[in-house]
């Protein structure tokens, strides 16, 4: 479990970009593959299952949040200005809290920064394409996609990455 | 003109970064000043994404699954 639990942890965290979150994503992740060790089919390599039960944990919670939380343009029911900016969430709050500033430096470099603004299915196949080195065919099995969506994804993961670090330069 | 005249394509460029370029491919790169220099950028981004840190969890993260596990084996066992 030791060989996949730094791995794991940053995946989920550049998909979550909240350390405590990531680390209760993670756990669960592991709780689910223990738990469920007898499910597993050899033909499979073990590191693609543990990062499929992963990523997946990942999406049902991105998917959750996204109903549940507030828009940064304030609530969906915000009818007035006034009642826009006060539902609104607010970005570079100054009371930043010790565990945020440790956020901020892990994940705060200009390509970390343009990984976080991907939209999560690109964000899931650029990070296992690129920092865990994984084959086209081992994302797609891994994230139940055809490997031409897969290689699209990428492909448009990276030129936004590009079109971000070239605006950064600019 | 051939393969090894013409300039590489953007989805070429990357292969190359890739290691998974077609020879004529390489043959021209290896004439083309313009194209290197553009897949030696391409090169460098694909260090940068490959070099970002692997993060680890906290110190007693370990210890929280094992306790999940038992937590949830205890209540199946007991769900028996």
């Amino acid at each position: 479990m030791r060989r996949y639990e730094r791995p794991v942890f940053s995946l989920l965290y550049r998909m979550v970009r909240d350390r405590a979150l990531a680390e209760d994503l993670a756990q669960e992740t592991f709780i689910k593959v223990l738990n469920g060790i007898t499910s597993y089919r050899a033909e499979y390599k073990f590191s693609s299952w543990i990062f499929k039960v992963a990523n997946n944990t990942a999406i049902d919670y991105l998917r959750k949040r996204t109903v549940d939380t507030l828009s940064l343009d304030g609530a969906p029911d915000a009818t007035t200005p006034e009642a826009r900016a006060r539902t609104a969430l607010q970005l570079g709050d100054p009371g930043e809290t010790p565990l945020e500033e440790v956020e901020a430096r892990e994940l705060g470099g200009a390509i970390e920064t343009a990984i976080g603004r991907l939209r999560p299915e690109y964000r899931a196949c650029i990070l296992l394409r690129h920092v865990e080195g994984y084959a086209y065919e081992d994302i797609a099995s891994m994230l139940d996609l055809p490997l031409g969506t897969v290689k699209t994804y990428i492909h448009r993961a990276r030129n936004e990455l590009r079109g971000y670090l070239e605006d950064r330069r600019a | 003109m051939s393969d090894i005249d013409r300039h590489l394509t953007a989805e070429e460029i990357e292969l190359w970064a890739e290691g998974l370029l077609p020879a004529a491919g390489a043959i021209h790169l290896a004439q083309c000043a313009t194209c290197l220099a553009t897949a030696e950028r391409e090169r460098q981004f694909f260090l940068k994404l490959a070099r970002l840190e692997r993060l680890a969890p906290s110190d007693e993260f370990t210890e929280k699954v094992m306790e999940g596990v038992r937590i949830r084996a205890g209540t199946e066992s007991r769900g028996r």
